[in-house]
């Protein structure tokens, strides 16, 4: 396997909004080799699915070749893509500027791609439509939320929405993520994150954190695959927050980083110690947690003033720690010295507004109209 | 598509309203907005009524950058740009040549790269319209690659000790592939010299310098052991080499070694050694450089540019890039009554006179998108090629000027715009009003696009954009009632005005339904408060009631205190605030002292002054309500008074 990062670049003569994996089959371990973009700010917006040949071309050989996506389909879309997610291996959601979601079937068999179902108009200022901003899916639910402040609960298999919540926000909700089966995150352009069950009656958020000091908008949200009371998101002034929504009010840790908002913050799905970010800068960041925890643990044993250690003294027995319940997560520790970041597309120039990874393939939709692939050496 | 200034384009607007003329108005770059009417002569003359329904009619018109394979392109070569644009700051001397050659060569092969994807694509397509225009594209594309390199070589690269003709032929070989692909099939066949190309490959192979397959060739024919034969073959094998100068020997020694080469082909010449096969004969000519000859095989140099390289090859093969003019007239003479001289030629003709300017003007009417002419230019110009004397107006203007125009066209587009920025950055003169212009038409469809629009103002301190941009967002949210969300789109920009103008709806809002909206905003305003005073107000006031909600009495009269004689709150404000004061007073426990009655009653003093005052003067005052309220708080001050007095002096008893 090659260690060194290999990158490729791949003109679609439309500016990409969204980018994202299929998901890999549950039956087989292998990855998968299809993706699926959605465009925006262009007269007819496409939503267009690729295939990655990397599995076939890495037998024989072929690194250049193998990062080279090629178009399988190919649907229209209405208004620019603001959020694109997979419900199921072969359909597709995605929201619109036009304040309407659509979900597509991709017809595996012709190797077409049709529109299923629309829900028109789930986001409106009165009479006149407004965008929606964001969605997230979870199994077969779809939370949508929009510039009018409303969020709107799908599901794919109805046509009537299951529940709107009219005014979840009086700012603009920017982000959405599911933290549980019924629980679902948002980040709004105040810098607040919020959290709402889907179940409760009423429509306030069942928790608020915000982010103190100067008002500064946040634009993404994602959250740690294995723990998901730890998420991460990226704001208007280019910071990384990382929050533990166990401790009320604001965030664990805020890292400097973009230099313009970051449009997306990515877990690694199965290395969750890495974190991936894209900004308007044009800058791809990779952040690897992973020597946090190392030598710091000692240090925890030593001086015990470790922040997860819940404030107990482990001064005596080592061993005791090893035995605690919970270890720190890395994301947390409050001595983020050991992270280490890199920056994976130092020749791009404009903003990257998605990304996307699977097991070592990272996916860039980028303003400059393109598609960046990038091969990312194993990661610890 | 490539609207040469000739070819006019119509388009018909078919509506009578027009009848009595047309008038136009500019839009961003390939954009015209019509409607009818005449231009009044006289200041007071108006327009004819017509009427009817007049209608403001938008007309665009498609360069083919904005079709999807040159859009490619342009994403490339911005890349290529602005890395430029990078080093041209970094480094200079000869780094920075080898830097400029390099963007050049990068230039070159996204047009090929390009090329190869229209070919592709003529191959795939079945509509015949569509076929058409992508051949019209390769076809312009052909030429500007041609192009390209050609000034690629003479203006840019300048090879060792000024020795041109070497890369020219390299130039040829590539763009004049015939010969090579001749070649290739002939060495195929088992009896080449059968074949009726056989000769006239031989000469196109001599005649681009391709000088050891020509030698192959000749070894196949059935005669190749016969004494003529021999010595050409022999004399082809021992012409020197330019490369070599390249390698170290000097232009002199090459000079000695081929004018010794060429005596010895004339001397063959002449002694007839040739006189039984014609075609060794044109052959040795070509060698010996004879003038003649060059007209006997012009197919096979066709076009004049073509024999132009290959007459410089034997005539005078270390001729310097600046002298090659002197072969012009004669090699367009040879063809000038085949072919008429077209726009092709005459570039080329300009750049083999050295004549930059010309190029780039004819250029410019040739490839009427832009994109050629602002990144040769902009090339030409970072090698120094482009002398400010030489024109009045200075060569950087000629090169802001042709990339302004670029822009102009990638801002009109949908999607482009956003390279357009890039490229206006980097014009020093007029590159920032031009963006500044640009920016306040784009449209702001989504809060996502305006965050990228602002981030560009932001990027290049232009506040007063930002702060339009801010203002546009913010109105729009006023409209829609989303005062939330507007308040966020202020306190971005840090618009005092509207945040004010905000916090009054809020507290507008408040007095009318007794309830706040947008709390989850209000209550984590946080330092953004202090922006405004009346946002200040607004927040401070929010925590009174929040902190009498949760029953910190005492606190909350403080506040409530503070808020008054801070005078944070609007005059008309204050009888809410007095009349949220009545609770506090009427409850068992003593929340405001002796101090703070009195300053209460001052306040309430003042208040009903100004009140009677206005009244007088304008028949405005309290309702009877308010005023009942009114006596009702002079009731509760002045009862809380002697308790708190009470309870002070009891106080200081103890």
């Amino acid at each position: 396997m090659a260690d060194s990062i290999q990158s490729f670049v791949k003109f679609v003569s439309r500016k990409i909004s969204k980018i994202k994996w299929q998901p890999s089959q549950k039956q087989t371990l292998e990855c998968s080799d299809t993706f699926v973009t959605g465009s925006w700010d262009d007269e007819k917006n496409k939503i267009c699915l690729w295939h990655l040949g990397m599995q076939e071309s890495m037998e024989r050989d072929e690194m250049d070749d193998a990062l080279e996506p090629a178009l399988k389909c190919e649907a229209d879309h209405n208004g620019d893509v603001t959020g694109l997610e997979y419900v199921g291996s072969d359909v597709i959601v995605a929201s619109s500027s036009t304040g309407s979601v659509s979900l597509y079937k991709h017809h595996t068999s012709s190797q077409t791609m049709g529109i299923q179902y629309k829900w028109q108009c789930l986001h409106s200022h009165g009479n006149h439509l407004c965008p929606c901003t964001c969605l997230a899916v979870r199994d077969k639910t779809i939370v949508t939320a929009g510039e009018d402040g409303k969020m709107v609960v799908l599901s794919a298999e109805q046509k009537s929405p299951q529940r709107i919540i009219e005014n979840a926000d009086s700012s603009t909700i920017n982000g959405l993520v599911f933290l549980r089966l019924t629980e679902v995150i948002s980040v709004n352009s105040s810098g607040q994150l919020k959290t709402y069950d889907l179940r409760s009656s009423s429509d306030a958020p069942a928790q608020t954190l915000s982010v103190s000091g100067e008002l500064t908008s946040l634009h993404s949200v994602d959250r740690h695959p294995g723990q998901p009371h730890i998420v991460a998101t990226g704001s208007g002034d280019g910071v990384l927050g990382i929050w533990d929504l166990r401790q009320e009010k604001s965030p664990v840790s805020l890292l400097e980083a973009h230099n313009g908002p970051v449009w997306e913050v990515k877990f690694h799905k199965t290395n969750s110690d890495h974190l991936f970010t894209c900004s308007e800068d044009g800058a791809v960041w990779h952040w690897d947690s992973s020597l946090v925890g190392a030598s710091h643990m000692v240090q925890t044993q030593i001086t015990g003033t470790g922040a997860g250690s819940g404030g107990a003294n482990f001064s005596v027995n080592p061993s005791f720690q090893f035995g605690g319940s919970e270890t720190l997560n890395k994301w947390l520790s409050p001595d983020n010295s050991k992270m280490e970041i890199n920056s994976l597309i130092d020749d791009n120039i404009l903003p990257v507004n998605s990304v996307d990874i699977e097991s070592q393939t990272l996916l860039c939709g980028t303003d400059s109209e393109s598609i960046i692939t990038i091969r990312l050496p194993s990661m610890r | 598509m490539a609207e040469r200034e000739r070819d006019i384009q119509t388009c018909c607007i078919s509506d009578t309203s027009c009848q009595f003329g047309l008038q136009s108005v500019w839009g961003t770059g390939n954009q015209l907005f019509l409607f009818p009417g005449k231009n009044p002569l006289l200041s007071n003359e108006r327009r004819p009524a017509t009427g009817k329904n007049e209608q403001i009619r938008e007309v665009q018109w498609d360069i083919d950058l904005h079709h999807p394979v040159l859009r490619k392109m342009v994403n490339d070569s911005h890349n290529i740009f602005v890395n430029l644009q990078r080093q041209a700051t970094q480094l200079t001397g000869a780094a920075f040549h080898t830097q400029i050659l390099n963007s050049s060569r990068h230039y070159r092969a996204t047009q090929k790269a390009y090329l190869k994807d229209l070919d592709d694509m003529i191959g795939s397509t079945r509509d015949e319209e569509q076929r058409q225009q992508y051949m019209e594209h390769l076809k312009l594309l052909n030429i500007s690659e041609l192009i390209w390199s050609l000034c690629e070589i003479l203006f840019i690269e300048s090879p060792v000790g000024g020795l041109v003709v070497p890369k020219l032929l390299d130039w040829l070989k590539l763009h004049f592939i015939t010969a090579g692909r001749l070649f290739d099939d002939l060495m195929k066949e088992e009896q080449p010299e059968s074949k009726t190309t056989y000769w006239d490959t031989i000469f196109r192979l001599v005649l681009q310098g391709q000088i050891e397959k020509a030698c192959r060739l000749l070894s196949l024919h059935s005669a190749r052991q016969t004494d003529d034969f021999q010595t050409l073959i022999n004399l082809l094998k021992r012409m020197p080499q330019l490369s070599n100068v390249y390698k170290g020997s000097s232009v002199a020694e090459f000079d000695m070694k081929w004018r010794h080469w060429r005596d010895e082909c004339q001397r063959n010449y002449e002694e007839q050694k040739f006189s039984i096969n014609p075609n060794l004969e044109t052959v040795v000519r070509i060698l010996c450089g004879e003038d003649a000859v060059f007209s006997e095989v012009k197919d096979c140099c066709d076009p004049w540019y073509h024999m132009l390289i290959s007459k410089a090859l034997y005539q005078d093969p270390t001729v310097k890039a600046c002298d090659l003019h002197y072969y012009i007239q004669g090699c367009q003479d040879a063809y000038r009554s085949t072919t008429r001289l077209g726009e092709l030629d005459s570039i080329l003709l300009s750049a083999l006179e050295s004549d930059v300017y010309q190029v780039i003007k004819d250029s410019r009417t040739v490839f009427s998108n832009g994109w050629f002419v602002a990144h040769l230019t902009d090339l030409l110009h970072h090698c120094g090629q482009l002398d400010s004397h030489r024109l009045q107006f200075g060569s950087d203007l000629q090169r802001e000027f042709l990339l302004l125009e670029y822009a102009g066209s990638l801002m009109s587009h949908h999607s482009l715009w956003i390279v357009g920025v890039s490229y206006l950055d980097h014009c020093a003169e007029f590159g920032r009003k031009y963006l500044e212009l640009y920016l306040d038409h784009i449209p702001l469809d989504s809060e996502k696009k305006a965050n990228k629009i602002l981030k560009i103002c932001e990027d290049r301190n232009m506040t007063e954009q930002a702060k339009s941009i801010c203002k546009v967002m913010g109105m729009r949210c006023i409209r829609n009632k989303r005062l939330g969300a507007a308040l966020t789109w202020f306190l971005r920009s840090k618009d005092v005005g509207f945040a004010t103008v905000l916090a009054e709806k809020y507290l507008l809002e408040y007095s009318e339904s007794g309830e706040f909206t947008n709390l989850d905003l209000i209550d984590y305003l946080g330092p953004s408060m202090l922006l405004s005073n009346r946002l200040t107000f607004l927040g401070k006031y929010r925590e009174f009631h929040k902190l009498y909600s949760e029953g910190e009495y005492h606190a909350a009269g403080d506040l409530l205190l503070a808020l008054l004689q801070a005078r944070l709150a609007p005059k008309q404000f204050w009888i809410t605030l007095l009349i949220d004061a009545l609770p506090l007073l009427e409850k068992t426990e003593l929340i405001f002292s002796s101090q703070q009655t009195r300053e209460l009653m001052k306040c309430l003093e003042e208040l009903t002054t100004e009140y009677k005052l206005g009244k007088k003067r304008d028949g405005l005052g309290f309702t009877e309500a308010r005023k009942d309220q009114l006596d009702v708080l002079k009731l509760a001050l002045s009862r809380n008074l002697p308790k708190a007095i009470l309870q002070e002096g009891t106080v200081n008893l103890l």
